[in-house]
């Protein structure tokens, strides 16, 4: 791979070079994200020509905002937010553009880029963002109970305002020799509520629609409105509750950037810590996920007997198994005293022993094996083309780590590898978070090592308002993007939250295509799918390859059962 | 591999030291300054004045709570902590409360009952009273006066608070 | 409530908009150390088979209708409904959201709370032994009216606030009390000497060596300087507290001074 990495200041250049009139303005909001603002009706057209010319960077889609600022001038605003990645150079940059209230839709980008599909769809649901061409325009995530024009996000809606009418929800109709199988929004295989059906010939599930979003608590309005600025990160915490932390400190490092908050050293090392604890917990509840799935009941409950020593480590060393309660804005909560880190240092030992012994039986049980080699292959292309993140990027070959091409937190400063596998296949999936357990443990042990003294929290007299910035981290599911604009009274005037699996779904269509409906729960539980981190609607076509929208219900019908809960 | 399986709750357990449980709030300690509400993310903690009677209800809703233990770390006396209490599965939802009363004070100069408890001026006096005569009863003064007592006299006279006091009373909390 | 005699429970589990927290320690319980199959709880498929429902997160719009109709599924007895975790009790943090209605109770009866963010698996089997009639519980009210005026009132009360913040910018909330009573010792120590703070240096010095942690030495040495450093800011605001320091360690020490 050629080495050659770019920085803001060339994208710039680039950018107006390549672009010429159609750059209004370019605004740097952090030393690594830079905005365009262009003309409402390019929008779509450059942020295409963008993710083209950075291909090669492995660029994608990390997450669209939508904001109302009408309060300040006017206008809506739609930001779409594009990362170069694969240590590339370490730039975001934001393709803005401002949308009149009277007139509010901007062409969009679905049709030549398949991943804006559900981005486009919510700002349009919570703030009346039209996007025009948009191939499904249906709802998506906000309550079918919820009149048709009222939008949640805009300013003049109250946060408890509760508005109803008659629910109501469209789904496609059934094509000629198709029948319909409703699936959910309870069922057994399910571990959080959606409602999928699945359009079925014979034994083959040719299309798939979706009604999700059964998880939407109104999150980032309770943000802007209830809650202060350090009480964000214990709801943050709440929008999931296996990968909380990484919300939290992604929201901080966004607020911390946008206000320039220097964040102490030893609070980078121990975010850095529990943050790779967190990784840990969660691979080792998928690999037990996985292994039930397969029908290898012994192995997931190996897997978890294991993981409960990093809960209880958890436990110890943050006050709670799940929710640690570390973050605030400008550092964390709680120290790791000596005591602690032997606690941590034990509990890591016995678990590398113990999880080497697991993972030798785990790869040495032909079952296993044989379920995941060959099966849901997702190509290298097309993983590019839909964004996808995290493990399921790097298992289609895709070497990107928001840990390496966008340093946070302390991983600059610690070595570790980013496993990478090219086969796209459930197996390969699989081994990347197997070695990333490894990896996690390297981490957290050399952490330790160079843990700093110093403070834990930062002083933070005041945060100044309307600054933005983004705040980022590689959850153990791929890359969380938060979006942070500052604004009066203590409080976030938007924050955004973009989950990672949010760009993974979209691709697990591509992932079923040509597989038995036997290995449907597997594959789809193989991006390990979060569902109230992303909780949209989703519509998957697996016909052949025409464009197609996600398909979330399959998501939520394997994930659910892959979560151990089908029985 | 040996037999794992915790023989609880046929035998009880403790969560460890570092556990957050049910927060409970120490009445000695509390003087219902309501930092702590302000600071719960989830409003498990509400404050109530009743104007009338002159009482301050601190209603800690347990079903509510979070665990999140901001309240602790507000708190300026210690009042509030989470204890490493769990076994708190009830059949009714009115268990998990905790309410802590207390008296409201009076305006010195209307008598009407305000927004500040009797012990929140007390304790007030404990940080002040080091400070020269003169300053210390102009700013005991000033702290129980009524909303509309308040507004016309506090601008002034508040200049030059030091903090502790500021956070005894409720105006400093983060 | 008549006590109810329930052999094999049957569960199922509905997620009504949670986290995923409280539904990954649901199944948790069912894992090596808990084994909540012991009690002849089961995880079934269908409402129509289940005895309970595990209720876990808040009660979304969204679900809302689904909730109902998957109630109204279940057999007539026993219905029991069991909320799994703060949301389900209450909302929790969501409770007042325009998507979110609160708890469960706000759509069905629950027969039992089990509050927590998420619940230890330990707190699952607490609310699940009491359904069974195997344990009792153990949470009250409590209503406690405060009469006294007077709180307890340290007189250096600033001086402490004022250190009490200052540490937990250092080692945070959780252990800050603990050390800052360890530092009020020595400081008491130290000023029934006539050079306090060259005794304090070497009571905080002996400090360090006795403990092996060079974390606790670094608050300890942390708080002697901003003692320093606040005395002297203090004493120029015409606020004495060394005075009050000495009178407070004589007092501790029985009244003999040195």
């Amino acid at each position: 791979m050629g080495k050659e990495t770019i920085s803001v200041d060339y994208v710039e250049k680039e950018l107006r070079e390549a672009l010429g009139k159609l750059v209004l303005e370019t605004r740097r909001v952090a030393d690594n994200q830079l905005i365009v603002v262009v003309p409402r009706s390019e929008v779509a057209e450059v942020a295409k020509r963008i993710l083209e010319r950075f291909r090669e960077f492995e660029a994608h889609l990390s997450t669209h905002v939508a904001t109302d600022e009408r309060l300040i001038n006017g206008h809506f605003v739609a930001t779409y937010w594009i990362s170069v990645n694969a240590e590339r150079g370490d730039v975001w940059i934001g393709i803005r553009a401002y949308v009149p209230p009277s007139d509010s839709k901007v062409p969009s980008l679905t049709p030549q880029y398949p991943g804006a599909n559900w981005y486009e769809r919510e700002a349009r649901d919570l703030l009346g963002i039209e996007p025009v061409g948009h191939p499904d325009p249906r709802r998506l995530v906000v309550p079918d109970d919820l009149p048709k024009n009222f939008h949640p996000l805009r300013k003049e809606v109250k946060y408890y305002e509760k508005v109803f009418t008659e629910p109501s929800f469209e789904f496609k109709k059934p094509r000629k020799y198709e029948i319909v199988v409703p699936f959910g929004p309870y069922h057994v295989a399910l571990d959080e509520p959606a409602h999928f059906r699945l359009y079925v010939k014979g034994e083959e599930i040719v299309d798939v629609d979706y009604r999700g979003f059964y998880n939407h608590r109104g999150i980032e309005k309770l943000a802007e409105s209830r809650l202060t600025y350090n009480q964000i990160p214990f709801i943050a915490e709440r929008i999931c509750g296996i990968c909380g932390f990484t919300h939290s400190t992604a929201y901080c490092q966004a607020v911390e950037t946008a206000a320039k908050i220097e964040v102490p050293d030893r609070a980078r090392y121990i975010r850095t810590i529990m943050l790779e604890i967190e990784r840990i917990h969660s691979h080792l509840l998928w690999i037990g996920v996985a292994c039930h799935l397969v029908g290898f009941d012994t192995g997931f409950m190996h897997a978890w007997r294991i993981r409960e020593r990093i809960m209880w480590l958890a436990e110890r060393l943050s006050g709670n198994r799940k929710t640690y309660g570390m973050n605030l804005v400008g550092g964390v909560r709680r120290d790791i005293l000596e005591y602690r880190k032997k606690l941590i240092l034990d509990a890591l030992r016995e678990l590398r022993k113990e999880y080497k012994q697991f993972v030798d039986m785990l790869v040495s049980t032909k079952t296993f094996i044989k379920r995941c080699e060959g099966v849901g292959v997702l190509p290298r292309d097309k993983a590019q083309a839909y964004g996808t993140v995290g493990p399921t990027a790097r298992g289609s070959g895709r070497r990107i780590d928001v840990r390496k091409d966008h340093p946070y937190a302390a991983y600059k400063e610690l070595d570790f590898r980013v496993p990478v596998y090219s086969e796209g296949d459930v197996l390969a999936r699989a081994m990347v978070r197997i070695e990333e357990v490894l990896e996690s443990i390297w981490i957290i042990e050399q952490a330790l090592d160079k843990l700093p003294g110093g403070h834990l929290l930062a002083d933070v007299l005041e945060v100044p308002p309307h600054q933005e910035a983004l705040g980022y981290t590689e959850a153990p599911r791929g890359e969380n993007v938060h979006y942070v604009r500052t604004g009066h009274y203590n409080r976030v005037y938007r924050w955004r939250v973009r989950a990672s699996t949010y760009n993974n779904l979209p691709a697990v269509p591509e992932m079923l295509r040509g597989y038995t409906v036997a290995d449907a729960p597997l594959i789809i539980a193989s991006i390990d799918p979060c569902y109230s981190c992303t909780e949209r609607v989703v519509i998957i076509d697996v016909r052949s390859g025409e464009k197609r929208v996600l398909s979330e219900e399959e998501f939520n019908a394997l994930s659910r059962k892959s979560r151990g809960l089908g029985r | 591999m040996s037999y794992v399986t915790l023989p609880y709750p046929f035998e009880p357990v403790e969560a460890p030291p570092e556990y957050r449980g049910k927060p409970e709030i120490d009445p000695k300690k509390c003087i219902g300054c309501g930092a702590c509400s302000r600071a719960c993310p989830p409003d498990a903690i509400r404050v109530e004045d009743d104007l009338v009677s002159g009482v301050r209800r601190i209603i800690l809703d347990v079903s509510r709570c979070i665990r999140c233990a901001r309240c602790e770390e507000v708190c300026p006396t210690g009042a509030i902590k989470l204890t490493r209490e769990f076994e708190l599965a009830t059949p009714s939802k009115e268990d998990l409360l905790q309410i802590v009363e207390m008296r409201l004070a009076r305006c010195s100069i209307c008598g009407k009952y305000v927004g500040r408890t009797v012990r929140q001026i007390e304790k007030a006096k404990a940080v002040l009273s080091p400070l020269p005569r003169d300053r210390l009863e102009e700013l005991l003064r000033v702290m129980t006066l009524c909303e509309d007592c308040r507004k016309r006299r506090v601008a002034q006279a508040l200049q030059g608070v030091p903090t502790a006091l500021l956070k005894v009373w409720g105006e400093v909390h983060g | 409530m008549a006590k109810r005699r329930i052999r094999s429970l049957w569960v199922f589990h509905l997620n009504t908009g949670a986290c995923n927290g409280c539904d990954i320690e649901v199944l948790d319980v069912l894992t090596p150390f808990y084994d909540v199959e012991r009690f002849g709880i089961k995880l079934v498929g269908s409402p129509r088979h289940a005895d309970a429902l595990l209720v876990t997160g808040p009660l979304t719009r969204q679900s809302y209708y689904a909730v109902k109709r998957t109630y109204e599924a279940m057999p007539p007895e026993p219905r029991m409904v069991v909320a799994v975790g703060t949301c389900a009790c209450s909302g929790g943090i969501f409770y007042d959201s325009y998507a979110v209605h609160g708890g469960i109770d706000k759509l069905l009866p629950v027969h039992m709370y089990i509050p927590g963010c998420p619940p230890r698996p330990e707190e699952i089997l607490f609310g699940i032994a009491q359904l069974l009639n195997i344990v009792e519980k153990r949470v009250r009210a409590k209503v406690v009216k405060v009469e006294s005026p007077k709180p307890e009132v340290d007189p250096c009360e600033r001086l402490w606030l004022d250190l009490r913040e200052e540490l937990r910018k250092v080692v945070g909330y959780f252990d800050r009390d603990r050390i800052l009573s360890e530092f009020k010792e020595m400081v008491l120590e130290a000023y029934r000497s006539a050079l306090p703070f060259r005794k304090l240096e070497a009571l905080v010095e002996d400090y360090c060596k006795s403990v092996d942690d060079p974390r606790l030495c670094f608050c300890a040495r942390y708080l002697y300087a901003k003692l320093r450093e606040l005395v002297e800011r203090y004493s120029r605001e015409g606020y004495i507290v060394e005075d009050l320091l000495r009178e407070a360690a004589w007092r501790r020490s029985g009244g003999l001074s040195l």
